[in-house]
């Protein structure tokens, strides 16, 4: 009897240290995870920073004053743009019309 | 021996030892026990108190020691132009405030602090005075390079919070199309006030448990997810913005004009590709904001649309057979009078012909035509059209212009609203009613959101009477009409311009003009509508047809490459196909 309530006892301080350590590890590892989910936070906030900071680079009027002062470039027009047909386009247009086409013949 | 036999008899009386015989008196050990069981009471009463009675009171001020409740921010939806570039995004930057009462620095911190933030100490004291105890704004939406060194600094009692700002990369040329918020991330101005609720989040939170070090270890209670504002998809064209936004600025600039408008409609769609207004405003830079700058004229400014009336006039003619196609109308001798009032053509003609009376842009010849027919029938024109009806666009400040009832019409009213007098509407009411002819027909509903469906429209006129009014646009902006300059390279246009004296008090002034210009390309099957307005030219120059008819051609040309719509009009190509042969050098 007395052996039994000993194990019985051991095995009561084993669970109860174990659970110390369990509980402790569950704070640090729910610590890290709040960690980790500030610098998920913080690492989105750059990102929409950034994302802000390269539109801001690349605006219509940055772009622009670029082309026209630093590369040279002139607004396009109609005069100076050659006009090509999609040939891909131009193929299922064709082939469409020739099933049209046989359809009344 | 005696005495021993004695004793025997008597024996010893052991339970009444003198020895056991308590110095003290009995009721003392009993009032020591007495007083610890009052003691076990008293802590049985305590416990009971705690636990049961007051256990709320407890629970709560335990709770407050080690529970927090963390602030989930959420984020503000962006607003998008309709290919997806930013146009207002949100950004988190540190705002710096302080707990006054904790607050402590030595000189040169201080210094080196008031440096960095660009105050002077004054300034710094009133800051921390500001607030309570625990609490004060130092400088809120910082740089986070400045927050870094601030950092660094080390001071006690100084702190960050994350705020977010507002970035607006398009600057002043969307400026009045977007809008703006506060400090609070309130929509103040444009589609951030119109669109508040939808682009506004809801911050969220939850409860933790920190341990003395101030690391979270364990959530409590209910977590309130946060959510974020929408995105809102808007039917600007960043770039055709942009365009527009530069053409109606050199406009202003090159006629000293003191302010000009553009609004570019998609005809199918009806979606507003570009809305653009000088002066415009940085929304970055809001310190020193006049109301001029603020002003979105294409929607908020009223006036007389003047000679752009003429065609729907005429439009209705056609339609209900009181005039034809080939009718020639009476203008001689340039005057005529209505009820007294007489009504001039600028340039006498002696007759013109229907189309010509848009082309050479007649009063009379137009004024012939309208008193055929009823007010009725021309006020259902007008309001079919959007005169006078507020523009369903759910923006801010979108005025309804003025048309009265008819039944209050005197005929010289009638008279002059054919040619554009006593009415008024917004230049975006102004393009949109020229949608009717540009949709053979129908007028569309204009939307500030992206739509991915033609809008379906309301017939007005029919596709025939549209083609012809169409042809006649076409003739006012070419040789012979009054907007030759409206043309655009490769691209046929339409258009009728408007010049006006301004209105002033309960008259017209006689030295400021107002000139526009609706139109629309290519003329066959027209792709957008580009309504063009510059206020007080002040060069000399006020037409329509020389001041804002050039911007309506550039507007056109540029729009509509970018729409990738090829042109309908032979252009002497300066391009070189082919390769050219070169000489071998010779060395």
């Amino acid at each position: 009897m007395s052996k039994v309530n000993l194990i019985l006892l051991l095995a009561v301080i084993a669970s109860s240290l174990m659970l110390v350590s369990t509980a402790y590890d569950t704070r640090r590892l729910f610590a890290a995870i709040h960690k980790a989910e500030l610098e998920s936070l913080r690492l989105a906030g750059e990102h929409q920073r950034l994302e802000a900071e390269r539109q801001a680079q690349a605006t219509n009027l940055r772009v622009d004053r670029t082309a026209r002062e630093r590369l040279a470039m002139r607004t396009a027009t109609p005069a100076v743009t050659m006009y090509v047909v999609d040939p891909m386009a131009r193929a299922a247009s064709a082939a469409a019309g020739a099933a049209a086409s046989g359809i009344a013949r | 021996m005696k005495l021993r036999s004695r004793s025997t008899t008597k024996g010893v009386n052991y339970a009444t030892s003198p020895l056991l015989a308590a110095p003290t008196p009995s009721w003392r050990s009993r009032f020591v026990v007495a007083m610890v069981g009052l003691g076990f009471a008293g802590l049985l009463g305590r416990a009971a108190y705690v636990q049961i009675i007051d256990a709320e009171f407890f629970r709560k001020q335990g709770e407050k020691r080690y529970a927090h409740t963390l602030e989930v921010p959420s984020n503000r939806g962006r607003i998008l132009d309709r290919n997806g570039a930013l146009l207002a995004s949100s950004v988190p930057v540190p705002s710096v405030w302080a707990i006054p009462k904790d607050f402590s620095a030595p000189p040169e911190q201080l210094r080196a602090l008031l440096r960095l933030l660009r105050m002077d100490a004054g300034e710094f004291e009133a800051r921390l005075a500001s607030g309570s105890a625990n609490f004060a704004w130092i400088r809120r939406q910082l740089d986070p390079e400045l927050w870094a060194q601030v950092k660094a600094l080390g001071i006690k009692g100084l702190y960050e919070t994350r705020e977010y700002i507002r970035r607006y990369p398009e600057g002043e040329s969307a400026a009045h199309v977007v809008g703006f918020t506060n400090i609070e991330d309130q929509g103040q101005e444009g589609i951030e006030l119109g669109f508040q609720k939808q682009l506004q989040g809801r911050d969220g939170s939850r409860g933790v448990v920190k341990d003395r070090l101030g690391h979270v270890v364990e959530d409590i209670g209910q977590a309130v997810e946060p959510s974020d504002g929408r995105d809102i998809q808007l039917s600007i064209d960043a770039k055709v913005q942009f365009f527009a936004y530069q053409r109606v600025r050199e406009a202003v600039l090159e006629h000293r004009a003191k302010a000009g408008s553009v609004v570019v409609l998609d005809v199918q769609t009806g979606e507003i590709l570009a809305l653009a207004n000088y002066p415009s405003f940085n929304p970055a830079e809001r310190s020193r904001l006049t109301g001029a700058q603020l002003r979105n004229r294409a929607l908020t400014d009223i006036f007389e649309p003047g000679s752009t009336m003429k065609p729907f006039v005429v439009a209705l003619g056609l339609e209900t057979g009181k005039t034809r196609l080939d009718e020639v109308v009476n203008t001689a001798p340039g005057s005529m009078v209505v009820s007294g009032i007489a009504i001039k053509d600028a340039h006498p003609h002696a007759s013109l012909t229907l189309p010509e009376v848009i082309q050479k842009s007649s009063n009379i010849g137009t004024v012939r035509i309208s008193m055929r027919m009823q007010p009725r029938e021309l006020w259902e024109l007008y309001s079919n059209v959007g005169y006078g009806q507020k523009p369903q666009i759910s923006f801010p400040g979108a005025v309804t212009g003025r048309l009265r009832p008819y039944k209050t019409w005197r005929p010289i009213e009638q008279a002059t609203m054919a040619y554009g007098y006593g009415l008024s509407a917004s230049l975006l009411q102004m393009a949109r009613a020229y949608t009717v002819f540009a949709r053979d027909g129908e007028v569309v509903a204009v939307s500030m959101l992206r739509q991915d469906q033609p809008a379906p429209g309301l017939r007005v006129f029919s596709p025939e009477t549209a083609r012809e009014v169409r042809k006649m646009l076409q003739m006012a902006a070419g040789p012979g009409g009054t907007a030759p300059l409206a043309q655009a390279m490769g691209y046929s246009v339409g258009g009728k311009t408007g010049t006006a004296h301004k209105q002033e008090g309960r008259g017209y002034a006689s030295n400021k003009y107002r000139a526009w210009f609706v139109g629309m390309a290519p003329i066959d099957k027209p792709r957008i509508v580009v309504a063009v307005m510059v206020d007080e030219p002040g060069k000399g120059v006020y037409f329509g047809g020389a001041v804002a008819a050039p911007v309506f051609s550039q507007v056109v040309q540029q729009t509509l490459r970018t729409l990738n719509v090829p042109p309908d009009l032979e252009v002497r190509a300066q391009v070189v196909t082919h390769a050219l042969p070169a000489e071998p050098e010779s060395f």
